[in-house]
Formats: C-alpha cells, structure tokens, sequence
C-alpha cells in the first residue's frame, strides 16, 4: 500500500516537473517603439501567426509568444523603420520554432509580414502592406487608400472592405476572394487556386484576375461601369451581366469562350483570363 | 473655217466662249461638235471630281507648314555646312573637351573593372533576377527551345557494327539473369510502388536546386513547394504553347508573363527570406 502511493506520487511530480517545464519554455516578449508619422514595420517570421490592429497614439507595440528556446528575435530601429527577425537556432524545426506576432500601430504604419506557415491578419490600416507566406492563410480587412501586395503559394488570400486599393494579388495554389475591393489597380494571379469577386468594380480602375486552372468568379451590381474582357482558352465563359456588345475585338469571337461587352460608360477595365478554368460573370 | 483652224483655237474657246465664226463652223461640222462635247463632258466630270477630292483648306495648311518646317531645317543646316567649312580644323578648345571626356571615360572603365574584379561569387543576382533576365530575352526570341539531340554517342553512327553494342549488353543481362543465386526460402512477391502517372518530374536544375535549399531549410515544406513548382511549370507550358500558336495575341503574352512572375515568386519565397 505505502509502495503504491509512493508510486503515484512520484508519477504526480514527474508529470508537474514536464508541465512547468513546458510552461517555462513559452516565453512572451514585448517590444515597444515610440514612431513618428508614416512609420514602417517589418516582421519576418518562420512558423507562426501575425496579426496586426491599429493603435492611436504614436508607439508600435509588439507582442510576441515564442514557443521554445530554439528561437529569439531579433529586432532594430532605424528612424521610422523597425525590423524583427524570429532567429531559429539549432534543433529548432516546425513545432518548437514559432512565434505568435501580435502588432498594435498607428493606422498609417507599411507593414512587411512574412511567414511561412501562420496566418496573417491585418485590418483598419491604411499603409502599404506587403504580406507573404507559403501556407500562410492571409485575411485583409477594413483597409483604405493604400498598397496591398500579397504572395502565397498555398494558403488562401481573403480581401474584404478595401476601398482606393492599389491591388497585386499572387497565389499558386490557394484560392483568393475579394469581397467589396476597388481602387485604381486590382491585379490578381492565380495558377490553381480559384478567384471570386464579389464588388463594383469602381474607380475607373483597371480590374485583371487571370488564372490557369483555377474558375474565376466576378459578381457586379446592375449599375457597374465597366468594360469587360473575359476569355477561357480552352474552359467556358457564362455571363449573367447586361452587357452592350462590342463592334471590335482583338481576337475571335468565340462566344463560349470570349466574352466583351459594356455596361454604363464603361468607366473601368474588367479582364477575366483563365486558361482552362471556367468564367462566370454575374449580377448581383 | 476649216477643221484644223477650228482646233488650234479650241481650247481658248471652252474657256471663253465661241466667236460667231466658230459658232457656225460648230453648226455645220459635226466631227468638232461631238469633239466638243466629249470636252465639255470631261472638263464637267473634272469639277465634280475635283469638288469632292479636294483635301480640307486645313490639310493644305499643315502640309504647307510642313514644308515651311522642312525648308527652315535646311537652311539650318547648310548654314551649318558653310560654318563647318568655313573652319576645317576644330579649335583646341574642341580638341581640349574631347580629350577631357576621353580621360573620364577611361577613368570610368578603370572604376568598373577594379569592381569586377572584387566581385564575389555570392554577389550573383538572385534567382528572380536572372528569371525576369530569361523572360524578356524569350520575349525577345533571343531563347529558343533547346533541339534534341537525336545521336547520343556520334561515332556510333560512324562505326558499322555499332549495332552489336545493345545486343551484347542484352545477352549479358539475360545471361546474368538465368545463373543469378536462387534464394533458399521461397519469398512472397512484393510489388513495388509505381509513382503515379500523372505527377511529372521536376526536371530543371533550377528547380532542384530550389528544392534541395527548401530541404536543407524547411524539409516539412518541400512537398508543398514541389507540388506548386509543378504547378506553376505547367502554367508556363500551356502559356508558352499558347504564344507559339498566336504569336500575336496580347493576351496569351499576358498569360506567359503571369506565369513567369509566378515562378519567380516562387523561387523568391524559397531562396530569399521567408525562410529560416
């Protein structure tokens, strides 16, 4: 009997000593750096999610969890300019390596976020944001009157609210959706992945979603004022839109495949280019 | 008034009107009446030609300044011609500014090969660089696809009993294959796997290349980036195909060019920063 509980006890503090081991591992870091106006941050990180808020006073706040003792960070400010690195450092690999980035800064801080397999989450800013992750999945909201280029390979792109946008938008594999974005250049670029629009199509911009394999839709209201272009090389093109045809094209009408035509004054270029995947132009 | 007479004042007259004597030579001669007509004809086509042909008193006037502007430049230059004549040799001070400009640009020439030559190895453009390099020189035509070589081994085709080489090495391996060891223990037969038909090899050594970082780095990421890295090759395959068959359309360069920029980025994210 006494041999039994001395048993249970020894189990007991084994199992307290590798909780508080693994307790003591996560570490959380905060940085903190008074700016001036129209500062920039970069973060490049690893494994692990970012996500940046904006703050009203004039500081950038940084917030960062690391998992294990098999990475640091290492930052530096120049001016305006902040730069943080998640350092991995031997054995560090995929589980114990991350880092969860957690940024407060003013609304017109350009923001660089990097990471290959955490999201990333940005929204209510209005600086240039340069957003890159292979399987990172990269949701942007609630953002105005700036630069927004994103890279993935596979992780999918979500855009919502981002109004004088200018837009470059790259995937490979993952799937991309623009909900309510317009500005003056919306370019997007997908191999596989596939494209939805859903938005006006506004601010005379020039509107191009091209893909390869990937079905590309764009849904527009019935007041849109656009010039659309929509072709499939070898998939299908459906249109739903009232559109007014067009007396010249550069190349052959084949109406399953191509598409061109006018709505209201035709105030901004809508090109829908797929390879094989299939276009559908709707109406809202 | 004979007919001749008639004829050498005829074209006075379709200007100005007929005297009384040519009136009645018209009224009794009826080879110079229908001559007359088939001018007068003629002279009324001519105005109406005239009348709808006519370029626009506003063309007159730009080809006019045209060659007013033509004239000037002319004049400019055959006042310069007569200057450069009139001094055959340049003054030193000419001869002083070409040396001057000579000087620097020998000393520039100096600047950029003492760079050269402490370039490093690890100074070469990244991947990206090189890529948008590739493209524009295809774009270009300058990159043409390599031609397949269809002899591997020349001399063989010189050498007549070249045909005895695969013959030999196939009764070599089925000799080898009948005495091989039998094994003691009867084994149960296992099937290797066959890799699936459809995924196709990543061939490029740029590729390779790209993979064997992503490993050293990442190795959890290489599927992902092998699987987008195909992806994105037979994007640039149909693209490339699609600008060979319409080397005129805009819109299959854009879709070459998209492609493009989709293997750079690729190929960025891999070497430059996104990982450890």
């Amino acid at each position: 009997m006494q041999r039994g509980t001395q048993l249970y006890a020894g189990v007991a503090l084994f199992a307290l000593l590798v909780t508080a081991s693994l307790v003591k591992a996560e570490t959380r870091k905060e940085f903190r750096f008074s700016v001036g106006p129209r500062p920039s941050l970069s973060i490049i990180n690893q494994y692990g999610p970012i996500s940046a808020k904006p703050s009203t006073g004039n500081e950038i706040v940084v917030v960062a969890v690391l998992k294990s003792d098999k990475v640091e960070i290492d930052q530096s400010k120049n001016g305006n300019r902040i730069d943080l690195v998640s350092h991995l450092l031997p054995g560090a690999n995929i589980d114990n390596a991350r880092v969860e980035y957690q940024v407060t800064a003013p609304a017109g801080t350009s923001l660089t976020l990097h990471t290959t397999t955490g999201d990333i989450q940005v929204e209510k800013v209005h600086g240039d944001l340069a957003l890159e992750g292979a399987s990172a999945n990269v949701d942007v909201r609630d953002v105005a009157n700036c630069h927004v280029h994103v890279n993935t390979l596979n992780g999918p792109i979500t855009l919502t609210n981002v109004s004088d946008g200018h837009i470059e938008l790259t995937s490979v594999s993952g799937n991309i959706t623009l909900r309510k974005v317009d500005g003056p250049l919306v370019r997007v670029n997908s191999s596989s992945g596939s494209i939805r629009y859903d938005g006006d199509f506004a601010f005379g911009g020039e509107y191009s979603l091209t893909s390869h394999t990937g079905d590309i839709e764009a849904t527009a209201p019935s007041y849109a004022s656009i010039d659309v272009t929509a072709r499939s090389v070898k998939g299908q093109v459906d249109n739903e839109f009232p559109l007014q045809p067009k007396t010249h094209s550069a190349f052959s009408m084949d109406t399953v495949r191509n598409l061109v035509g006018t709505a209201g004054k035709a105030a901004s270029s809508v090109k829908l280019l797929s390879f094989s995947g299939k276009i559908h132009l709707k109406k809202r | 008034m004979t007919c001749a007479e008639f004829q050498r004042v005829l074209p006075d007259g379709i200007d100005e009107g007929w005297s009384t004597q040519q009136k009645s030579h018209l009224g009794s001669c009826p080879a110079c009446s229908s001559l007359v007509e088939d001018l007068n004809a003629i002279s009324r086509e001519a105005r109406l030609l005239r009348a709808c042909a006519e370029p626009s008193p506003r063309v007159w006037d730009s080809i006019a300044d045209a060659i007013r502007e033509i004239e000037s430049e002319l004049e400019l230059v055959a006042a310069e011609a007569r200057a450069l004549q009139a001094s055959e040799e340049p003054s030193p001070r000419v001869w002083n500014a070409i040396s001057g400009a000579i000087q620097e640009m020998d000393s520039e020439l100096e600047l950029i090969a003492t760079e050269a030559r402490t370039l490093q190895a690890s100074d070469d453009p990244s991947v990206r660089v090189w890529n948008s390099l590739e493209i524009a020189l295809r774009k270009e035509g300058l990159i043409l696809q390599p031609q397949r070589e269809h002899s591997v081994i020349p001399f063989l085709k010189r050498w007549r009993w070249a045909w005895m080489v695969p013959v030999t090495a196939a009764v070599l391996i089925a000799v080898g294959f009948l005495n091989r060891p039998q094994p003691s223990v009867r084994v149960a037969e296992v099937t290797p796997p066959k890799p699936p038909a459809a995924v196709q090899p990543l061939s490029s050594p740029e590729d390779q290349q790209v993979l064997e970082a992503v490993s050293r780095r990442a190795p959890a990421l290489r599927a992902t980036y092998e699987d987008n890295l195909r992806s994105v090759n037979a994007y640039i395959q149909d693209a490339e195909e699609s600008v060979k068959s319409n080397p005129n359309d805009e819109q299959a360069e854009q879709y070459l060019m998209d492609a493009y920029e989709q293997r750079a980025m690729v190929y960025e994210m891999a070497l430059d920063r996104a990982l450890p």
